[in-house]
């Protein structure tokens, strides 16, 4: 079953790299979606550097969500921020609800086209997942290891980095897994203001009628989730694991 | 040694502990009983100031515990709950190291502290260090639980309720265990349980709390022969009065001259033992012998019953 999962992992990394470094050698199996000898494969930049701007966009969206959503996560479980938890979660789940569409539409005007309307939009939508699984994971750590964390001399910061947070972090784990994953996908939207990514294969296809290229564009997405998805579980287990939790603990979060 | 010094704790207008003072002397262990609800465990907390008191104080060791910091403080007390709150995320080992760490104490010394503690606790090294708490039986996790209070030879142990979580057969050899490490490493503690069992196998002395209130703080026989309060009797059990008075005294003070048949009794067992031992072989007297072997004497039911009288 586990070895079955990992040569299923590798076949899905071997075919990305293959059909991101040379995608021409693809273009067999294209060529029957396309119409009146459209090119078969996408021609209008590369498949390589798209895909790498839109990790590289993704990446510092989720990573600046990660660092706000845990920082404020963790202010508002504090007895001194206590009273800025509803607040927080309210603005929060505005981020997750306002269209990511829209915050593109807004932040255009404010910041002009290119990758930094992407990445307002996908920073503020990615924000939920991590700020309530920060919550969710202090909140499970028993009273009775904090009372004796406490009993035991530790200060409020040792109990927050040696007790609190590393018994949180695989359920922080997880939400950071979740919000790389909805990231992946609406990051495709920012090719609509200029963004370099993978959207762009995907706009091109609609505005030529190329399912060749809606095609290219979206199994690459895919591709690319299940990848990365595959790999932050991992991590988690890993973690789980050097936490003393039984494997499987941490990943059981719905998702 | 803990002086406590009327010590008092209030929310708002209820009063948790009223004007409390005793004192634990070195090297001995107190216990606090009481029903739940009547302050014992809020006691305990204002000695290392998890509570802070309402009026009073608490010098441990003839220093006045409002003067130390707080973290400073607890690293030089002993805490152990019910429960334990074992770091889950953390081996036995890093468990145990708990406050040599924050102390800063080096790595060396720090191992070598750890295996020594595993080893006064019975467990070992080779198989418990880097195991996680998760893995452990309810007896193991209790006694890492102990010898991480224990870790960085702290002047006082607290324990709150130490065994609750624990078996009934378990329970039993885990209190023995623990007054043989007291015994050894001269450790002062005050416990809280609601267990009067436990209050008499492991007080030196007993103090009996009830509604905020010290009712009585005395040695277990005293606080069976003279009462100060009815509630102090009926904490007690009056039915369980002779037997506990005949657990408290051993054979050594019933001993008497001559010899008898049957299997020999030790010096050092309890006179409850003993007249168990008699009950149940049919006879009136049993052989005493000492730690070696040698006969000392004899011991009878006449003299054991005198023993478990109010006024001997």
């Amino acid at each position: 079953m586990r070895a079955q999962a990992v040569l299923l992992r590798a076949a899905a990394l071997l075919l990305l790299v293959a059909f991101v470094a040379r995608p021409q050698l693809f273009a067999f199996a294209f060529e029957p979606l396309t119409a009146n000898n459209a090119s078969a494969i996408y021609d209008q930049g590369s498949l390589l550097a798209l895909t790498l701007s839109h990790l590289r966009t993704v990446f510092l969206a989720t990573l600046a969500s990660s660092v706000l959503a845990v920082t404020l996560g963790v202010f508002v479980t504090r007895p001194f921020g206590q009273e800025f938890l509803p607040l927080s979660r309210s603005l929060v789940n505005i981020g997750q609800t306002f269209p990511p569409v829209a915050v593109l539409a807004i932040a255009v005007p404010l910041v002009g086209f290119g990758e930094k309307p992407t990445f307002i939009a996908l920073f503020l939508y990615g924000l939920l997942p991590i700020f309530e699984n920060t919550l969710t994971g202090l909140a499970d750590v028993e009273p009775q290891t904090l009372e004796a964390a406490k009993g035991m001399g530790m200060n409020a910061r040792q109990r927050l980095i040696q007790v609190e947070l590393p018994l949180a972090l695989p359920v922080i784990l997880a939400g950071i897994r979740l919000s790389v994953i909805i990231s992946l996908g609406t990051a495709t939207i920012g090719s609509t203001v200029a963004a370099k990514g993978l959207g762009e294969v995907i706009i091109a296809g609609l505005q030529s009628n190329n399912v060749a290229f809606i095609l290219q564009g979206g199994l690459v997405v895919a591709l690319l989730a299940v990848l990365i998805h595959g790999g932050l579980a991992a991590v988690e287990r890993a973690v789980a694991r050097r936490l003393g939790r039984p494997a499987g603990a941490a990943t059981s979060q719905p998702s | 040694m803990i002086d406590i010094e009327h010590l008092t704790k209030r929310y708002g207008a209820t009063t948790v502990v009223d004007d409390v003072s005793f004192r634990v002397e070195e090297g001995t262990v107190a216990v606090v009983v009481g029903t739940s609800g009547a302050g014992k465990s809020t006691l305990l907390r204002m000695i290392n100031r998890l509570v802070e008191p309402s009026a009073g104080r608490v010098l441990i060791d003839g220093k006045d515990t409002m003067t130390i910091p707080e973290d400073e403080l607890r690293h030089r007390i002993g805490y152990v709950i019910q429960g334990y709150g074992l770091f889950p995320h953390r081996t036995v080992a890093q468990n145990i190291a708990t406050v040599p760490r924050l102390l800063g104490w080096d790595r060396r010394r720090i191992a070598a502290r750890v295996e020594e503690l595993l080893d006064l606790f019975q467990l070992d090294a080779a198989e418990f260090a880097t195991k996680f708490p998760h893995q452990l039986s309810g007896g193991q996790q209790q006694r890492v639980g102990v010898a991480r209070a224990l870790a960085a030879k702290p002047a006082v142990l607290l324990m709150d309720e130490p065994f609750g979580a624990l078996d009934p057969v378990i329970r039993g050899k885990a209190q023995d265990d623990l007054r043989a490490i007291q015994k050894r490493l001269g450790t002062t503690i005050m416990l809280v349980t609601h267990d009067m069992n436990e209050a008499f196998h492991l007080g030196d002395r007993i103090a009996v709390m009830d509604r905020a209130r010290l009712l009585q703080y005395a040695s277990p026989a005293d606080i069976l022969t003279h009462p100060a309060e009815a509630f102090v009797e009926e904490l007690v059990g009056t039915t369980e009065r002779p037997f506990r008075l005949l657990s408290l005294t051993t054979v050594q003070d019933a001993l008497e001259p001559g010899s008898a048949e049957g299997q020999p009794v030790p010096l050092s067992a309890s006179l409850r033992d003993a007249l168990s031992q008699l009950i149940w072989l049919g006879r009136q007297a049993l052989p005493v012998t000492d730690s070696s072997g040698a006969p000392v004497g004899r011991i009878s039911v006449d003299r054991i019953l005198r023993h478990g009288r109010a006024d001997p």
